[in-house]
């Protein structure tokens, strides 16, 4: 059995595990754990603590495996083990919490030190029509310009397609045949 | 759901360029110690606001004077919500975002303040706003503010910018954070790292000799890699990648 790994990363309550559990073929196996501090339990009541993890069965011999990295930042001694052998990223990140924004990029930064793998960034929640645009957070994250910043709609099938779609056709332009 | 943070997290004039283009229909509230204020936001055009003290409701100020009120305040926490009723409430504010963050900005003597989030220095390189095309609205900007502007497109550093208007640096990136607030111009993001050679590349494909490769990784993040797992890094080849896309394209 042959195995790729993309990795979906971004910080706290962004919707990696969501993002998974709607592409998964299984149930996704997460480990969410209720959220202790009293002001992340504001934002949402269960955080994962260890990972995410969802399959989709490419063919008998060949599996993509979707890997989702705990988002609270006290958590990112994980990351290193998650992103070895990736083919690819997503950076996910909740387009109503600007205040999330510095957590962010140095979490790009400190990916882009583990891997070289290609990423795009998911601008997550955009079903809000208060969202923030992703060209807006484009310019906040300072994404340089060959990385695609994309709305994304974690609940709906058919943006998370999208999403890893455009993550896949970067990684194929960077591979040899 | 709503679109949530402090003046810290992102500026009210941020928050105003973002209204333009979604354009966005809504309520901004805001809230810095006793004051209480609103915005009518109406197809990202501000139509009406007020500033009111609490607890006794005082107005302490509206319409536009309002808005530039809240233009000062340096920290305050923020929630704006879609709401299309706005559509329909009377225009009481007479002049666009842009010309009231100009005139906050002529009472105010320390602009950083204003956009804590953006650190421009000499070696900053800026760029014109994509954000900033395609709109009609008139911005008037003074004579110095063109002289910085018309330089952009040439020298996209401060430090060349202020050699080639022969203006003191200071002044220089005070009227940069100026043009930045108006929506003008931005900092561009710094250039990538070369992309390292294929073979750098850390791409594999694992390739485990188990039947159950959803355990065999479960026993390989315990054992560090070495238990159960037979591990082997092959290059990635394109055909592989092909079949994943045709597989999500078909999910
Ligand atoms: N409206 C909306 N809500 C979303 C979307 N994606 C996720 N959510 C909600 O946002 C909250 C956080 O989502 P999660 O998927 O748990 O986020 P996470 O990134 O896994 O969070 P941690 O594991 O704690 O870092 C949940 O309440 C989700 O239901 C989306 O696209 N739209
Ligand atoms: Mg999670």
């Amino acid at each position: 059995m042959q195995i790729l790994k993309i990795v979906i990363t971004g910080p706290y309550a962004a919707g990696k595990s969501q993002f998974i559990r709607t592409i998964s073929d299984i149930e996704p196996v997460s480990t969410d754990y209720a959220v202790t501090l009293d002001e992340e339990r504001a934002l949402k009541r269960e955080t994962t603590v260890a990972l995410d993890f969802g399959t989709i069965a490419i063919n008998d011999r060949l599996s993509l495996y979707l890997f989702g990295t705990p988002g609270q930042e006290r958590f990112s001694f994980m990351w290193e083990h998650l992103a070895i052998g990736a083919i690819g990223y997503v950076v996910m990140v909740d387009s109503c919490r600007p205040a999330h924004f510095p957590e962010t990029q140095r979490l790009i930064a400190r990916f882009a030190e583990i891997t070289d793998a290609p990423f795009v960034v998911a601008a997550n929640k955009q079903d809000d029509q208060a969202a923030l645009p992703p060209s807006y957070i484009r310019r906040r994250l300072g994404v340089p310009a060959e990385t695609p910043v994309l709305p994304c709609v974690a609940t709906d099938r058919a943006s998370v397609k999208q999403v890893l779609l455009t993550l896949l056709q970067l990684i194929a332009t960077q591979v040899q045949d | 759901m709503a679109l949530e943070g402090t003046l810290r997290d992102m500026s009210l004039s941020d928050l105003f360029q973002v209204f333009r283009m979604g354009p966005k229909t809504g309520t901004l509230c805001l809230a810095c110690a006793d004051l209480r204020a609103i915005v009518y936001v109406a197809a990202g055009e501000l139509i009406d606001a007020a500033v009111v003290r609490f607890p006794d409701r005082t107005v302490i100020a509206a319409h536009d004077e309002a808005v530039i009120q809240m233009l000062l305040w340096d920290d305050a926490t923020f929630v704006f919500r879609h709401d299309p009723s706005v559509l329909h409430r009377p225009v009481r504010i007479r002049h666009n975002a842009e010309h009231l963050v100009l005139e906050s900005i002529k009472r105010r003597d320390d602009l950083r303040s204003m956009l804590p989030y953006h650190h421009v220095t000499l070696d900053t390189h800026l760029q014109l706003s994509p954000l900033a095309s395609g709109r009609e609205s008139s911005v008037s900007l003074s004579m110095q503010q063109w002289r910085i502007l018309s330089q952009v497109p040439h020298h996209s550093s401060v430090r060349a910018i202020s050699k080639a208007t022969r203006m003191p640096s200071d002044q220089v990136i005070r009227l940069v954070l100026e043009l930045m607030a108006i929506g003008l111009i931005e900092i561009a993001p710094a250039l990538q790292l070369a992309k390292q050679p294929l073979h750098h590349y850390e791409m594999a494909v694992t390739e485990t000799e188990d039947r159950a490769p959803h355990l065999a990784w479960a026993a390989s993040i315990h054992a560090n890699g070495q238990a159960g797992v037979h591990e082997r890094r092959l290059p990635v080849k394109r055909s592989l990648i092909d079949a994943v896309m045709r597989r999500v394209r078909g999910l």
